[in-house]
């Protein structure tokens, strides 16, 4: 496998250190407009996950596809997807962040990685 | 703040009424709870419409409005509320609360969706809309997505089975079966259910509400003007408590994907206001647009303990002549789910059993609860209702 694991950029507050998706323009937290991007390590733990069969239409093509929910290990819980080469995976797994597009976040073991 | 009573209900049945306008559904429930409660129109001082998705798949807005007029309503205040699928339970604690605050004396609810007649990707971008699609839209969640999501953890946590499932989909399906409002009831196996198409694991087909048209409506009043039983009409039946309450709306939000959060902190301020306990319920709609919600939405209302949703189902405790019973009317499961009219159509069952008067009665039932739930948890609202006599 050549997949190899990214980062993922969020922003940190920079009054209240708070760390919040891209999609934020003040901070849940403090409500300071001051964010700072910064990338945080795509490694974490699957918390659950599902296998999409009956997709929207934009996704019918790529149907089945796994949606996971992770618990980054820089604290966020995010949605993703599961790459379609990662074998099925057992909740509490270990995996890291292969591919990011906007707020499409793919992800797969880390056994993936050499 | 005045106590408020229900002293009118109306509904259309659930399903498919193809070629009726949305508008037309409304008015016929509406109209139907006006001349049930005998309340002169004049003395209607606001209407609330619950509704989610009338411009997407119908391209009408302003809908209070348009059904307002065939109704030959005064010149109110119409306003349609909005909260994906508790638009309905919305609407209902808006008019309480008109009443409850002097505003009114008298307010009408109605909650009407139509989504049959549009093609099934329609439907779905539309209903999809009531995700944060900033955050989960982009990972190609759906709906019944965030169910496989929390289903898988329900069984990894307690050992929720596809048997005990199997369960809610059957009892609920079974109850539609003698209810005339309701879309597909059904006398279903563990088989068939097993068998049916896989949608989300591990949803299968018959784990889903289906799409559907319909209306209900209610006629509140503030309980001093509530006459004990008015020229042989049915006794009025008293909300002992209304609430609603915000949850995430992102997945990531949620801190325990097992609960939603909006459920269980609406369900204890409504006890609070009552002065009443999980205890005291006799029966509850509650919010299954798809079976494992039942299961989860039991446990967030305290009415079942933590964990225990699927092994209650699976007992037969949730059934009719159980400990507390839930979805008599078969639920969103089985009567039907048109979004925007499920809570108030909720309320419309409860208060038929609170009068004595359902094809499903709950024996002796002095207490009812009602619960909807919109988009990923983020818009809950609770009802507590008391029977008079």
């Amino acid at each position: 496998m050549t997949d190899a694991s990214c980062t993922l950029p969020m922003l940190r507050c920079a009054e209240c250190g708070r760390l919040d998706s891209r999609q934020r323009v003040i901070c849940t937290s403090c409500l300071s407009s001051r964010l700072l991007e910064q990338a945080v390590s795509g490694e974490g733990r699957l918390v659950t996950l599902t296998t999409i069969r009956r997709a929207p239409t934009a996704w019918r093509d790529r149907a089945p596809y796994r949606v996971v929910v992770v618990d980054l290990d820089a604290g966020p819980r995010v949605t993703g997807r599961l790459s379609p080469n990662a074998p099925e995976p057992t909740l509490g797994d270990r995996l890291q962040l292969l591919q990011v597009e906007g707020q499409d976040l793919v992800f797969g073991p880390e056994t993936l990685i050499d | 703040m005045r106590e408020v009573s229900i002293v009118g209900i109306g509904s259309t049945s659930f399903g498919r009424h193809a070629g009726t306008p949305i508008e037309h559904l409304g008015v016929q429930a509406a109209a139907q709870a006006l001349i049930e409660s005998g309340i002169d129109r004049e003395q209607i001082g606001a209407l609330y419409l619950g509704n989610f998705i009338s411009g997407p798949l119908n391209g009408k807005e302003v809908l209070a409005g348009l059904i307002a007029d065939q109704l030959g309503l005064p010149n109110i205040p119409c306003t349609k509320v909005e909260g994906a699928c508790a638009s309905g339970g919305i609407a209902f604690r808006h008019a309480v609360l008109a009443i409850a605050s002097g505003q009114c004396d008298a307010a009408l609810v109605i909650g009407v969706e139509t989504m049959t007649h549009a093609p099934t990707a329609q439907t779905t971008a539309a209903l999809n809309c009531a995700m944060d699609n900033e955050h989960d839209g982009p990972s190609g969640l759906t709906f019944p997505g965030l169910f496989g999501l929390a289903w898988r953890m329900h069984a990894q946590r307690y050992g929720t089975s596809r048997e005990q499932v199997s369960a809610v989909v059957r009892k609920n399906k079974r109850n539609g079966l003698h209810n005339p409002l309701a879309q597909m009831g059904a006398d279903l196996t563990d088989e068939q259910i097993a068998a049916s198409a896989a949608i989300c694991d591990p949803l299968q087909l018959y784990d889903c509400c289906p799409a559907s048209d319909g209306a209900a409506a209610l006629v509140l009043v503030a309980r001093e003007r509530a006459s004990a039983s008015a020229g042989g009409r049915p006794l009025p039946v008293d909300v002992l408590a209304s609430v609603q309450t915000r949850g995430s709306a992102r997945i990531a939000g949620h801190a325990d994907l097992c609960s939603f959060s909006a459920t269980v902190s609406a369900a204890q301020q409504a006890y609070a206001q009552a002065g009443l306990s999980a205890r005291d319920v006799d029966l509850v709609e509650l919010h299954d647009c798809f079976s494992i919600a039942e299961i989860i939405d039991s446990e967030d209302l305290g009415l079942v303990p933590r964990g225990a949703g699927g092994r209650w189902a699976h007992e037969g405790r949730t059934d009719l002549g159980g400990t507390v019973v839930i979805n008599a009317s078969g639920g969103l499961l089985a009567k039907g789910h048109p979004v925007g009219a499920t809570g108030v159509a909720q309320i419309h069952e409860v208060v038929r059993q609170l009068r004595g008067d359902h094809p499903n009665p709950v024996r002796n039932a002095r207490i009812g609860m009602t619960h909807n739930l919109g988009g990923t948890g983020v818009a809950c609202t609770v009802s507590l209702l008391g029977a008079r006599g």
